[in-house]
């Protein structure tokens, strides 16, 4: 829809927003509040909203983590035992302490410090890594694309979590250790949607001319077809970040998490679990509200996002 | 069809024997001796030495791998080391409840998700589905575990609804079986969606309206019959990874199956039973896989088995 008013040719054409309820200068019965509601445009809001939804609910979590060292908080890992097991907004503690006297709200705020930076250095692995190995398969064909999907086959028969659990048990539960364990559980994502798109793009004219000009392959697939995919892998990507954080809290759960007394997400929730029945579960619900908002804001920028590219490639799920 | 059968059963049994193979390497090469865990309190050397002379463990590992498959051909997939059974009874005993969570999560997401996203893609572009859609996003953005513990805080310790882990009665499984449903819907929903949308919005569809189809036939005889076979692929493949272990919700309620008896196992290096739960769920997930592939030429007859997964 063009938005021009001084198209060359046509100067009698008024200004849009100066004719009330008539669009192109003319009287229609498709006046603005039925374009409004129309559903390409309501689309297009309902993207926005997501956006800033996801936005508002990562960044509530996201600003006071990335800002924990500056902020007046009370040592993470060294308790007061006189202020133990304080409710919520006690004095001093806003979100209570736990059975050892620490700040509840310094230790998921530290906690999350971990999450995050293990998350993004796990996506920014498996992106880069499912980016690689997914456009290789696409674009190359042949024995790479048949090694690189039997892998990503077979890593989805093995049981997945047991797996993660063995290797960190082995290599011991340290933040590169649990980084890249992430990283292996995601890359197949990322490769799977590449080597798709590239599959298709591949047999798009433009490749074809960059083909006759004599480039070789590599360029071509470098700086010609990854960048026109590369948006859409993005998101993706960035979706993954919000799986990331929920299976390094799983895993902390579980035990194989950054270890004590360092906070984690998952390991403050683990320590809680046996104290809810006591009448605590602050310990328990607290920490998960981080996780979940954080998560939800997240995967609603992604899929605000997502449907964003999709739309702008013409596809209209 | 009985090739292709035939083949992928050997590619089952191939997958199953590598998954193994690797858990088998990794458990030996993995820190901490798992004689230390079934001696008595300050063991000597030699109690250690006798333990893992007892357990196989004393021989280099290609030798002890290689005893291993002497045994699994035998059928024996070894003794666990803590209950000094052998470990596939051990395994076979826990698998029932398993598959029971499995089969109440995945009826469960089935009811709930395939109408909610029917629902969505009707409704797509409304103010409501926006809610509905938001709301599936929260479903897939919480981790299970906590979903567990809030279930558990609100119905088994404030309002005592159910007991609050462990499997006394069949309420038990209410609460499990709701904390991996929520995940699943929240995923499957969504893809229903996604498929019903496409298809709501495809020329056959205006070809049957015009024809004065009433909406209902619409949607579910032609949209959704057409939509059904990816959302048949993802609940089987959901099914399927449920059985290799719901390991996070059946500890988190102390369920007694496969998910629960591994994640002990790892603890106490029981490397017998690990191998076996591995060997079993393994097996039992490739099967269901195929057992749903197999169901595509009778949902759709355009589907030829070993054309499509060429």
């Amino acid at each position: 829809m063009t938005t021009s008013t001084n198209l060359p040719g046509h100067p009698q054409v008024p200004n849009l927003s100066e004719v009330p309820g008539s669009i192109l200068g003319r009287d229609s019965a498709v006046n603005k509040v039925l374009l409004r509601r129309s559903a390409a445009v309501r689309r297009a809001r309902y993207s926005t909203i997501k956006i800033w939804v996801g936005a508002i609910c990562a960044g509530v979590v996201i600003i006071p983590v990335v800002l924990a060292n500056v902020l007046p908080l009370p040592d993470p890992i060294v308790g007061q035992l006189s202020e133990s097991s304080l409710p919520p907004f006690s004095a001093g503690h806003l979100l209570g302490t736990d059975p050892n006297g620490r700040d509840l709200l310094s230790r998921i705020l530290h906690g999350g410090q971990t999450s995050l930076v293990i998350g993004m250095l796990a996506i920014f692995v498996s992106g880069l890594v499912g980016i690689v190995a997914g456009a290789a398969a696409g674009y190359f064909g042949g024995w790479v694309d048949t090694i690189i999907s039997r892998l990503l086959e077979a890593q989805m028969a093995l049981p997945l979590l047991l797996m993660l659990l063995l290797v960190v048990a082995l290599f011991g539960p340290s933040i590169p250790v649990i980084t890249l364990v992430i990283a292996f559980a995601q890359w197949p994502e990322p490769a799977r949607i590449t080597r798709a798109l590239v599959l298709v793009e591949r047999e798009k004219p433009y490749v074809a001319a960059a083909r006759v000009l004599g480039l070789p392959k590599f360029s071509i697939l470098r700086r010609h077809v990854v960048p026109n995919i590369l948006q859409q892998v993005l998101v993706v990507v960035l979706l993954l970040l919000a799986q990331a954080v929920l299976l390094e809290s799983a895993l902390s759960f579980l035990g194989a998490g950054v270890q004590r007394p360092y906070p984690t997400w998952g390991g403050i929730i683990s320590d809680g679990r046996e104290l809810f029945v006591t009448g605590k579960p602050w310990l328990v619900t607290v920490p998960g509200v981080a996780i979940a908002l954080l998560v939800v804001g997240v995967n609603l920028v992604g899929d605000g996002l997502r449907d964003r590219v999709r739309r702008a490639k013409g596809d209209q799920a | 069809m009985l090739t292709y059968v035939l083949k992928r059963i050997g590619q089952t049994i191939l997958t199953a024997f590598l998954a193994v193979a690797t858990v088998f390497v990794l458990l030996r090469m993995a820190p901490g001796d798992p004689a230390a865990n079934y001696a008595p309190p300050n063991p000597s050397s030699a109690q250690l030495e006798a333990i893992r002379q007892q357990f196989g463990l004393d021989q280099p590992i290609p030798v002890q791998f290689w005893t291993f498959l002497q045994h699994l051909f035998q059928g024996d997939v070894g003794t666990s080391f803590f209950f000094k059974r052998p470990a596939l009874a051990v395994v076979l005993e826990r698998l029932p409840y398993t598959i029971t969570l499995a089969v109440a999560a995945i009826v469960l997401t089935s009811i709930v998700a395939i109408p909610l996203g029917v629902w969505m893609a009707r409704r797509n572009n409304t103010s409501r589905e926006l809610g509905a859609n938001i709301g599936t996003i929260a479903g897939q953005s919480m981790p299970d575990f906590w979903i567990g513990f809030v279930l558990l805080i609100l119905f088994a310790v404030n309002l005592k609804w159910f007991a609050p882990s462990g499997f006394d009665s069949a309420a038990s499984i209410i609460l499990p079986t709701v904390t991996i449903a929520i995940l699943q819907i929240a995923l499957i929903s969504r893809l229903v969606r996604r498929e019903m949308v496409v298809n709501l919005a495809s020329p056959y569809l205006t070809v049957a309206r015009s024809r004065g189809v009433s909406e209902r036939a619409l949607t579910w005889r032609y949209a959704f019959a057409n939509a059904a076979l990816p959302v048949v692929t993802a609940l089987g493949t959901r099914f399927a990874a449920m059985l290799n272990g719901v390991v996070i919700v059946e500890v988190v309620f102390n369920w007694p199956g496969v998910g629960e008896l591994v994640v002990n196992a790892l603890k106490q290096r029981d490397f017998p039973l690990i191998q076996a739960t591995v060997l079993v769920t393994v097996l039992l997930a490739l099967f269901v896989q195929l057992l749903v592939d197999l169901l595509y030429p009778l949902m759709d007859p355009r589907v030829r088995l070993g054309e499509a997964s060429a």
